[in-house]
Formats: structure tokens, C-alpha cells, sequence
């Protein structure tokens, strides 16, 4: 991971699995992975999508095969979902095809798919970040924990997380830490790397909706750093204004 | 009797709920009984747990229990909960073939600190372990592995820990520094 000079001399010792990273590399991975996460959630909902709207082509297909036996279908019914059977049996699967068959129902549910999809991208492109996050702080825990004297409690794991593992991962430590001392801790970073070279036009609202996703890694980090030493918690990310960030840290079993 | 000086019988690695992670024997079964080693460190689990509170600063936790005559066990628990368990013969091999110079210090007996090279040793293995992207720790504790409906072995294996761990258990004699 990234070290600052003092640190690398600091560690450089006799560990043998001590490895450097380029800072900038560092910085543009950190950048990079989250259009790429969106990118792949984004084609995997679209094929989902074309593969949903096949199987509904032909299932309305079959309906309305078994609905031309019922007498009481009116014609005017039926007429467009027999062509829709008709596109289905020519072994036509494709999404324009089916859509075209299955008429007003098919239209509803994509109407509402647009938004749900939205979501279901945004659910997708925080799952895939977090996991990612929540193995490399998996790592960076049993890696860097080894030199250090035993954690007796929960604070000493936060402490080493503000302190120890903030300055290898994002070159400094964190600028506040708080807590309700009932399992929850705040901690605060007034000038947080992953989100130092957002650049924001004047008067450009939802900035901070935007950027919700660049957090999403390093909440991954932190979970999987306090998984390793044993504490289960749940974290939540969120900037209150470039480039501050604040995460929040719910221990299992943490009173309000 | 004399004439023989001391090794590792078995490695064990243990996970942060108890799980076996890995084990090996040295030298392989059917030389040493598998089920009589896995008691062993199953046993040791119970010192772990006993001097945990105590031992606030070190991961060093020494001599857990001198089994028998021949047999030790020495414990290493890490930060993140993984136990590394090394049961040494006394009598393990014959003197003067790997520990050349040092041979009939048999009778001297050991000391905690001629094992800290194996635990630092292996620790470094397993770390190397969690940097391999293909490796997931958690489908090798069973806790999560349950959760998932993951049916057989939560046990390691990646070829590369394994042959590091035995490259380790065999390379070991009193008065090694450096693994």
C-alpha cells in the first residue's frame, strides 16, 4: 500500500512481504474502480433486462395460447397478443419483438423498470465496491497488525484503524474521532483523499449524491479491517462537503 | 536417546472461531496418527483461551503444555484471531543430520524464543495467503461458509501455503534464526 517517507523507512525493515505502491496508481485505482463497477453493474442490468423481456415475450405467448381456447377473451383481446405467440413461436426472442407482443403490460412494467433499474444499479455498483473493499481490509488488517501489541477492546481497534491503517491507505490520519461510547464511533476526515480531485462546476447541484459512490470502497475497507479483528459493524459513508468525509460505524449490538 | 535432537511433529493452523484452518505432519501420516495430533491441538485451544486476558501485549504465548516426555506444544495467536500451534518432538530426529554443530543440545531442552522464527515464519505465509486475490477467508470460517449453504472442508488449500508450511516444519532445528 501507499506510505508517505517516514513511514516507508519506518517499515521498510525485515518484512518480507512489505510491498510499495505508486501513490498516483493508488489514487487513479481508487478513482478508476468506481466507473468500472457502474460500468459492469449497468451491462449486467441491461442483459438481465433484454433476457427478462424475452421470457416475458414468451410466457405471455402461452397465455394467450391457452387463452384463444377461452370463449369469453374478446377479439380485440386477443389480436395483439396472438402476434406477440406468433413472434414468440417464430423463435424470435429478442427484446423490440416480445415488447411489441406482450402491448401495454410489457410498456408498464419497463416504465417503472427505469427507475427501479436505477436503483437496482446503484444496490449492484455498492455491493460489488463494498465486497471489493471488504477484502482488501481483510488483508490490509492481517498484514499490518502483526507488529502491533494486542487489541484488549473495540477503541483500541478504532484507534488503530484512525491511525495505523488511515495513513497506510488514504497518507494520513483522521482528523476526528467520535463516539457514543455505547458501540458507535463517527469518525471524521476533513480532507479525504479519494475525494480530493473531484472538481465541482459553480452552482452544479447533486454533487454530493455523485460522489456518494467513491465512498463506497473505503467503507468496504473499513468493515473488513474491523471483521478481522472481530467486530462485526456495519459502516456508512457520506461527505457533508467536498472533500470532507464522515463515516459511521454501528457496532453489532450498539445502543443509540 | 541421546543421540536424537528435536523437531516439529505437526503445524497446526487454527482460525479465529476455533475452525481448523490446516494441519501438518511431520513426517507425514501414516508415520504420525492424524487423529491423535488433531486432539492435541484441540486441546490447546482451552490454553489459548485461559491466557488470552492475561497476555495483553505479546502474540508470542510460549509454551502451551508439555504433552508427554517427547511432545510439546508452543502457540502464536495473532491480532486477528489465528492461532498457529507447533507441536515439537523432543526426539524427532536423529542428531547431526539437519542441525549440524548444534547436535546433542538435545538435553538443554528448548526455549520459547527458538520457536519465534517458525511463528514469524508462518504468519509471513499467512499473510502471503490473504494477498492472494483468489483466496477468500471467508469461505473458510463456519460462520460464513454455513450461511451459504457451503457443504465440505473450510480447510485451506492453496497449494503454495501448503508446501511453505512443510518447507517450514522440516527446515526447523533449535537454534535456527532465520526461516
Amino acid at each position: 500500500m501507499s506510505f508517505d517517507a517516514a513511514s516507508a523507512i519506518h517499515s521498510a525493515g525485515p518484512d518480507p512481504s512489505s510491498a510499495h505502491v505508486s501513490l498516483s496508481c493508488l489514487d487513479f485505482l481508487l478513482i478508476e474502480l468506481v466507473p468500472m463497477a457502474q460500468r459492469l453493474a449497468e451491462e449486467l442490468a441491461k442483459r438481465e433486462e433484454e433476457w427478462m423481456r424475452g421470457t416475458s415475450g414468451v410466457t405471455a405467448g402461452s397465455e394467450s395460447k391457452r387463452r384463444s381456447g377461452d370463449t369469453m377473451v374478446s377479439t380485440g383481446m386477443r389480436t395483439p397478443r396472438d402476434s406477440g405467440s406468433t413472434a414468440a413461436a417464430g423463435g424470435s426472442s429478442s427484446g423490440a419483438a416480445a415488447t411489441a407482443g406482450s402491448g401495454t403490460v410489457g410498456g408498464a412494467v419497463s416504465g417503472t423498470g427505469i427507475a427501479a433499474d436505477d436503483d437496482e444499479v446503484r444496490e449492484a455498483v455498492f455491493y460489488r465496491l463494498e465486497m471489493l473493499g471488504y477484502r482488501v481490509g481483510l488483508g490490509i488488517a492481517e498484514r499490518f497488525s502483526r507488529d502491533k501489541p494486542r487489541f484488549t477492546d473495540t477503541l483500541d481497534v478504532i484507534k488503530f484503524l484512525c491511525k495505523d491503517l488511515w495513513s497506510i491507505v488514504f497518507r494520513k490520519q483522521i482528523d476526528n474521532l467520535k463516539t457514543n461510547h455505547r458501540g458507535i464511533f463517527v469518525l471524521t476526515d476533513n480532507n479525504f483523499k479519494p475525494l480530493g480531485r473531484i472538481s465541482v462546476e459553480k452552482h452544479h447541484h447533486g454533487v454530493l449524491q455523485e460522489s456518494q459512490p467513491f465512498l463506497f470502497f473505503p467503507t468496504g475497507i473499513i468493515r473488513g479491517c474491523l471483521a478481522a479483528m472481530g467486530i462485526e459493524a456495519s459502516v456508512q459513508g457520506e461527505t457533508p462537503g467536498l472533500p470532507s468525509a464522515s463515516f459511521q460505524i454501528r457496532t453489532a449490538g450498539a445502543k443509540p | 536417546m541421546s543421540s536424537r535432537s528435536p523437531a516439529i511433529a505437526c503445524i497446526g493452523i487454527i482460525g479465529k472461531h476455533n475452525n481448523p484452518l490446516h494441519t501438518s505432519l511431520f513426517p507425514p501420516p501414516p508415520a504420525r496418527d492424524p487423529l491423535d495430533f488433531s486432539f492435541l491441538l484441540s486441546s490447546s485451544l482451552d490454553v489459548f483461551d485461559a491466557r488470552a486476558p492475561l497476555k495483553t501485549a505479546d502474540q508470542d504465548f510460549g509454551l502451551l503444555t508439555a504433552v508427554d516426555d517427547r511432545l510439546a506444544m508452543y502457540g502464536w495467536l495473532t491480532n486477528t484471531g489465528v492461532k498457529f500451534v507447533v507441536v515439537v518432538d523432543m526426539e524427532g530426529r536423529p542428531a547431526g543430520i539437519a542441525s549440524s554443530g548444534i547436535g546433542g543440545s538435545a538435553a538443554v531442552g528448548l526455549r520459547d524464543a527458538d520457536l519465534k522464527p517458525v511463528f514469524r515464519a508462518l504468519q509471513t505465509a499467512y499473510i502471503g495467503l490473504l494477498r492472494n486475490p483468489f483466496y477468500e477467508p471467508d469461505d473458510h470460517s463456519p460462520v460464513s461458509a454455513n450461511v451459504v449453504g457451503r457443504v465440505g472442508s473450510t480447510q485451506i488449500t492453496s497449494k503454495k501455503f501448503i508446501a511453505e508450511v512443510k518447507r517450514i516444519g522440516e527446515s526447523w532445528a533449535p537454534g535456527v534464526t532465520n526461516l
